[in-house]
């Protein structure tokens, strides 16, 4: 069995007395058409006119000849080489029987619609219909009651801080007078256990809570969407949950108003040498988790809730994803810093959509584990081209590789639906080196920016937020010209890699969002948003037509 | 082919995609399956054959999915079998139409593969049409998707041995050798059988037992015929067939591929030999653009039949053609992708449910797994009617189809923008009958293309007008085919690098398909013009020509041929400057002539034309923008002469004047090195203006085409005013010369002819216009004469109704014009050309570049001064008192 065979073509013609032989070696299957290579053969054999018809005549018939040959050689072969060995029947049969199962639908097992699905499809239905402001009421009322859940708690264990503390203290002033140092120890131990047993006596309610609230949650959208497909009159259940909005309690003054101003700037841009595709880029200057948190207020007991709120839950089954880059360190939990922060935030209100953050933690262990065992086999047969993109950052030895380590430059992707403007979370593995200033465009960082980008543009996620200066805080080494050369080569490398993700999708506009920290100076947001437009090409600003000299 | 009665289909598959990163040999990102199978659908649009339903269009959805309109008819052969027992003679009959199909097939190289009783249609004739049958071909052998292609039960013997299509990783070609068309005569074979049964085949045996059933006839002695009708509970209908009929399933099911007959060979069977005779041979229709003769087999209808016509009741849509009908309900607002998300048969999951958990950044094994979650399946191959949409729409406008096409109310919508025009269906319908009907006549009806062609072109047949409009004749399939565009050259390397940089954004143009297209037309055209060499930038002129002619590479490349002389003559040699120098000085002159403030404002950061127009020029404006708006400005540039580009770049600068003004060296550098965004409909109507406002011979170049034989000219309409060179008119003493470039760059501004002089300025009275500019009989002379010789020469005889302004006594100190009558008589004709004209030297010029200093605009010289003039009698001694 062969792809292609070459075969010796004769052709013979007389001219006057003369007998003429021509040999040419051809290619079955011939790529082109008969007629382009009689063209060929009558250049460079400088061939008379006159034996062309004849030529390509037979040529043709040479060619489809051959081609008939070459096919049923090519099926022989294929059918002797099973006939002398029977064995290999089975293999066959199931390699087959596997394809169809797999990829035709007639032939596949079965595929049932998951619950997940029924309900991002009802929950899609009723978000797009009047239940909408419903729906938001509902969600709000179950928020507020964690939110008074989580206040107790912390209420509680602030009480229980203070108590253990006054014991403590009044323990250590009299060390060597009532109490022994051991008895200390003891007292310690003891408070722990107590902070312990009722931290964790919280976070059992509080999971209890979610769980059930979760359960109604859906079963209230299961049964709206049959109610409102028999009927077609607003339902009664709207009055309802109206009136009980009514007991919420009402914001205070300093909330009501929108968080502390943040610098902001936004810029419609062209990408491409031809064909442009328009993009919109923001420049913002906020924290991280002002984008998520979410906190949703009542005036004279009406809600009032956050149109980027609104934006969020309507579009969270649509193909319009936002998506926000966090940067963390290499530990899979969240019990320091931003992450706790983060974790805090999306504990105030339950996920009706998604599992809950230990939950979306625990998959992302396993997976990591069957990530890491993959790692370990690619290295081992991994040939230097095959791989185009290779972490130059995380140089650990193999040794060291625990079976959960997570490099630098991998993410994980949490997914939330009671945030304010984030559907989709990457956790970025970040290591210190990405406070040097001498970073970069292959560091394995701004590789995985690149990933998650084209992620972005795989899964519909239409709004990115980027970290541009792949910071959450501004720190002492961040002077001015530390900023403007990481925001340059953040700049150039995202246009690039969303030049690179648009070359064979559709001509679809996208909107990245550029995120410097809280406390930058307004002198300093003014020069990155003055250097954008000098990287990446405006639009068209409408100008006002002046009149042409020929006019005048 | 017309419409007829015929209904559109919609297929949907999902391509396979690549894992993540992967490159390929070249370390270019692998192309993806999609844009491959966009690439090979399109030569399926070629195939005509009656027992085909035909190709017709490829869309591309997001994330690898892919639309394929074609042909559909509702019945097909597993309905009809069920309405109804067929006797022995139908299935004979349907044997046979099936085998003419294949036939055809065979012959263009395609292999069915999917042959099954589902896509056996029929026309409402009663006659088969086969769909489905481009898929093996268009997925490259099976290997750009991931599901077999046919059905289990149907799979050759052969197929099923070689075992599903498998992909080298780095080349993505099979490693199977692909499947020869003789596996359809094994299938259609089967399909006989179950037929004649009336009963599926393995209807009762698991998916394993039935492949198991079909590589088992392998092992056994007994011929796969006896096999199933032992082991079918219907198997003894088969035994009372003809001994004819069933020797033909013999040969059909035979196990060895050689001895297997050919589709053609089968229809030698004795049981077709009736039926040979009754088919009738087929007519092929007659295409544009080949020296196939059209009048060939033309019978005329009978004046009774004609008759017939003017019945109300007659279907008008089902006489167009099937292109021009899709054409127009896309246009009346049919969207494919809506269409089937209504019918619910595209159906994704929301996004965020696929999004996976971990990445690692050296990974690709979490994508891949979740490509099997996305993966849609095979079944989705689905048709759905779009032609009930499509009747409504039309219907409304077939029956306002009048005898002129060029109805009164459509002259309204001719004034519209033309971004409307193109989207008007009525407007479109209107001008596609009429675009027919014309280039049907062509050559004959060449001048009323060109009239027609000033209006505007219509998308659909704008590879054929634009092909009128450059004069393509003769047999130009032959003369492509005559061409080698295989031997290996010096080129191939360049133009190897060069493709795949050239309006890749496009998906047709990015397809592997186009790319060897690509190749062979720029071969082609290099091998054929020994004179000139491959200059990057002829890739960008060849993709308007080979994306609008992707099925018609030779008419695509004797576009190019022709497009080339007539606005690139000699630019394409292989020492070019002396060429383009003379271009560039020219275009120089031009924005002098029209904008002096810019002009003088770019002279004096010096960023010369030399620095962002050579790109502009040498792919005529084909690598600045993209290929949508590329079309609409080269509507009107072959329409133009070969100086009309010139007014565009004008009209580009005039349109980013403001930037441009306000911008230092660098900046504009860097405006050009990424060219913003233009409209191209203002910068069109804007170069006609420039153009109408130039005198010809200002645009003058020594190094432009000269006039060829002017055997068309009969032909060619004279109306168009501004469609001939200047080179192409007999030239006198009064005519323009060549210039030296030395000398072209020294001056500021453009020459003028003597006889451009004559005629603008009325001079020798009204006379027959040869000159471009339009005029009104009773406008005032377009010009003003301004003699800068001294005074005494001035008075001894000049041109009439001139004005005198010493060269050497014009100008103050500080460099204006001292005040005098001449000086006001000038500021009163700003608007107007003011010729400088003086004795030889370079004194005319030198005043004229004073001028645009100045900010006047219009300002040229007479080329050769003064004495030209003498042998015309038209000098006369000015008024005493000026």
């Amino acid at each position: 069995m062969s792809l292609a065979v070459e075969k010796e073509f004769v052709f013979t013609f007389s001219s006057k007395d003369q007998k003429s032989t021509l040999k040419v070696p051809v290619t079955i299957p011939l790529q082109q058409s008969a007629s382009d290579l009689v063209g060929r053969l009558v250049a460079a054999h400088n061939l008379p006119c006159y034996v062309e018809d004849d030529l390509k005549k037979s040529l043709e018939k040479f060619v489809d000849d051959e081609t008939w040959k070459f096919h049923d050689e090519n099926a022989e072969a294929a059918i002797a080489k099973v006939r002398k060995d029977p064995s290999l029947v089975d293999g066959l049969v199931d390699k087959w029987s596997g394809v169809f199962k797999k990829e035709v639908k007639k032939f596949a097992d079965n595929e049932a619609v998951s619950e997940e699905e029924k309900f991002a499809d009802v929950y899609h239905t009723l978000i797009h219909s009047p239940a909408l402001e419903t729906l938001l009421n509902l969600e709000h009322e179950y928020a507020c009651t964690i939110e008074d859940l989580i206040d107790q708690r912390d209420r509680d264990l602030q009480h229980l801080e203070n108590s253990q503390r006054k014991e403590m203290e009044t323990a250590v002033q009299n060390v060597g007078v009532m109490y022994t140092d051991d008895q200390i120890n003891q007292l310690a131990q003891r408070h722990f256990e107590n902070t312990q047993l009722i931290d964790s006596k919280w976070s059992g309610e509080l999971s209890n809570v979610k769980e059930s609230q979760k359960k109604e949650y859906r079963e209230w959208v299961m049964t709206v969407h049959q109610a409102m497909q028999t009927t077609d009159r607003v339902p009664a259940y709207l009055q309802r949950v109206r009136a009980l909005s009514l007991t919420m309690p009402e914001a205070k003054e300093g909330e009501r108003s929108s968080q502390s101003t943040t610098m902001e700037e936004s810029f419609t841009i062209h990408l491409g040498a031809q064909m442009k595709t328009t993009h919109n880029l923001r420049l913002l200057c906020t924290d991280v988790l002002d984008l998520c948190r979410h906190k949703p207020h009542t005036v004279g007991g009406v809600l009032v809730p956050q149109p980027q709120r609104l934006q969020t839950a309507m579009s969270l089954y649509s193909s319009n994803l936002s998506g926000l880059i966090l940067l963390v360190d290499n530990r899979l939990n969240y019990y320091t810093g931003l992450k706790r922060d983060f974790a805090k935030v999306c504990e105030m209100s339950t996920d009706f959509h998604f599992p809950a953050m230990d939950q979306q933690f625990a998959h992302i262990e396993k997976e990591v584990v069957i990530a890491n065992e993959f790692r370990v086999h690619s290295r081992s047969t991994e040939d230097g081209d095959s791989t185009s993109i290779k972490s130059g950052g995380s140089g650990s030895s193999d040794g060291q590789d625990k079976a959960n380590r997570i490099q630098t430059g991998d993410f994980y992707m949490t997914k939330h639906s009671n945030l304010a403007e984030v559907h989709v979370l990457f956790h970025l593995v970040c290591d210190d080196s990405i406070r040097f200033s001498d970073m970069t465009s292959r560091h394995p960082v701004i590789l995985s920016i690149r990933n998650i980008i084209k992620l972005c543009f795989r899964y519909d996620i239409t709004t990115i937020t980027i970290p541009l200066l792949l910071a959450h805080d501004m720190s002492e080494e961040m002077t001015i010209p530390w900023c403007m050369k990481r925001a340059e080569l953040i700049f150039k490398c995202v246009k690039g890699f969303v030049m690179e993700m648009s070359t064979y999708s559709a001509q679809e506009s996208r909107t990245i969002q550029f995120l410097v920290p809280r406390g930058m100076s307004e002198e300093m947001f003014a020069s990155i948003s003055a250097m954008l437009p000098s990287i990446f090409r405006l639009s068209n600003s409408i100008v006002v037509k002046s009149s042409s000299p020929n006019s005048a | 082919m017309s419409l007829g009665k015929a209904d559109f289909g919609v297929t949907t598959f999902f391509a396979s995609s690549h894992p993540n990163d992967k490159c390929g040999v070249n370390g270019l990102p692998l192309t993806p399956n999609s844009i491959k199978v966009l690439g090979r659908f399109h030569f399926l649009t070629t195939l005509r054959n009656p027992s085909l339903c035909n190709y017709l269009e490829i869309l591309k959805g997001k994330h690898e999915c892919l639309v394929i309109i074609s042909e559909y008819f509702q019945q097909n052969l597993k309905k009809l079998c069920i309405e109804k027992k067929l006797s022995e003679t139908d299935i004979l009959k349907l044997a046979f139409e099936i085998l003419e199909g294949l036939v055809y097939l065979n012959c263009h190289g395609i292999v069915h593969r999917n042959l099954s009783q589902e896509n056996i249609l029929f026309d409402p004739e009663g006659h088969v049409k086969l769909s489905e049958y481009g898929m093996y071909h268009m997925t490259d052998w099976g290997t750009s998707v991931s599901f077999p292609i046919g059905l289990p039960q149907y799979m050759a013997p052969e197929t099923l041995c070689g075992g599903p299509v498998q992909v080298e990783e780095y080349t993505d070609k099979p490693i199977q050798p692909p499947c020869g068309p003789k596996v359809d005569i094994w299938t259609l074979g089967l399909v006989l059988v179950e037929v004649i049964m009336g009963e599926e085949l393995w209807n009762s045996l698991t998916l394993q037992q039935t492949i198991y059933k079909t590589l088992e006839f392998i092992k056994r002695d007994l011929h796969p015929l006896d096999v199933i009708m032992q082991e079918h509970k219907n198997g003894g209908k088969l035994r009372v067939m003809t001994k004819g009929t069933l020797d033909l399933l013999r040969q059909m099911l035979n196990l060895s591929p050689s001895q297997r007959p050919s589709a053609a060979e089968l229809l030698k069977h004795q049981v077709f030999k009736d039926m040979v005779e009754e088919e009738s041979p087929y007519e092929n229709g007659y295409r544009l653009f080949t020296s196939e003769m059209r009048s060939k087999n033309l019978e005329l209808p009978r004046i009774e039949d004609i008759g017939n016509d003017q019945d109300e009741d007659i279907d008008h849509l089902s006489l167009r053609s099937m292109e021009e009908v899709h054409y127009l309900w896309k246009l009346a607002g049919g969207d494919v992708e809506n269409v089937l998300t209504k019918a619910g048969l595209l159906k994704t999951k929301s996004p965020i449910h696929l999004i996976p958990r971990y990445k690692s950044l050296k990974m690709q094994y979490t994508i891949l797994m979740l490509y099997n979650n996305q993966r849609k399946i095979l079944d989705s191959t689905s048709f759905y009617l779009l032609y009930p949409i499509v009747s409504k729409i039309i219907h409304v406008i077939t029956h306002r189809v009048t005898p002129s096409p060029s109805s009164v109310d459509l002259s309204e919508t001719a004034n519209l923008p033309l971004v409307i025009r193109e989207k008007d269906v009525d407007y479109q319908f209107h001008r596609i009958i009429l675009y027919d009907r014309l280039l049907k006549a062509y050559p004959y009806k060449r001048a009323h293309i060109w009239k027609e062609a000033r209006v505007d072109i219509p998308p659909l047949y704008r590879a054929y007008v634009w092909a009128a409009l450059l004069e393509v004749e003769g047999d130009i399939q032959a003369l492509y085919d005559s061409i080698d565009k295989e031997t290996p050259t010096f080129t191939d390397r360049q133009i190897e690098v060069d493709i795949p940089r050239c309006h890749q954004y496009h998906e047709l143009l990015s397809s592997p398909t186009a790319h060897a297209k690509f190749k062979r037309v720029l071969k082609a055209w290099v091998v054929s013009h020994r004179q000139y060499v491959y200059w990057q930038g002829l890739d960008s002129l060849c993709a308007p020509f080979l994306s609008l002619n992707f099925n018609n590479e030779a008419l695509a490349y004797s576009c190019l041929a022709a497009f080339i002389p007539k606005y690139l003559h000699k630019f394409f040699l292989k020492d070019n400057s002396a060429v383009i120098q003379e271009y560039l000085a020219v275009f120089t002159h031009l924005i002098a002539f029209h904008d002096p403030e810019l002009s003088n404002h770019l002279d004096g950061i010096g960023f010369i034309p030399d620095l962002y127009a050579i790109p502009w020029f040498l792919t005529m404006y084909a690598h600045v923008f993209p290929l949508h708006k590329i079309v609409h400005l080269w509507d009107t540039l072959l329409l133009g002469n070969s100086s009309f580009p010139l007014c565009i770049g004008v009209a580009i600068l005039q349109q980013l004047r403001d930037r441009l003004l306000s911008f230092g060296f660098n900046e504009c550098i860097l405006l050009f090195s990424d060219m913003p965004e233009i409209d191209i409909q203002k910068c069109v109507q804007e170069s006609i203006r420039i153009f109408c406002q130039t005198p010809k011979s200002a645009t003058f170049r020594q190094h432009a085409r000269p006039s060829q034989r002017e055997k068309k000219s009969e032909n060619r309409p004279n109306l168009s005013y501004y469609s001939r060179d200047y080179n192409y008119q007999q030239a006198c003493e009064l005519s323009m010369e060549a210039v030296s470039i030395e000398e072209l760059k020294s001056e500021k501004c453009p020459r003028i002819s003597a006889e451009d002089l004559i005629e603008l300025g009325e001079l020798a009275g009204p006379v027959n216009s040869r000159s471009p500019t339009k005029k009104k009989p009773t406008s005032k002379p377009k010009l003003l004469v301004i003699d800068v010789r001294m005074p005494e020469d001035y008075k001894r005889g000049t041109t009439p109704d001139s004005v005198n302004i010493p060269f050497q006594t014009g100008f103050s100190p500080e460099g204006d014009l001292i005040p005098c009558p001449a000086v006001q008589a000038l500021d009163s004709h700003k608007s107007q050309i003011k010729v400088v004209v003086g004795n030889r030297g370079r004194n005319a010029a030198n005043f004229a570049g004073e001028l645009v200093r100045l900010k006047y605009s219009r300002v040229c010289v007479l080329h050769k001064g003064i004495d030209v003039l003498r042998s015309t009698a038209i000098l006369t001694i000015p008024p005493a008192d000026i």
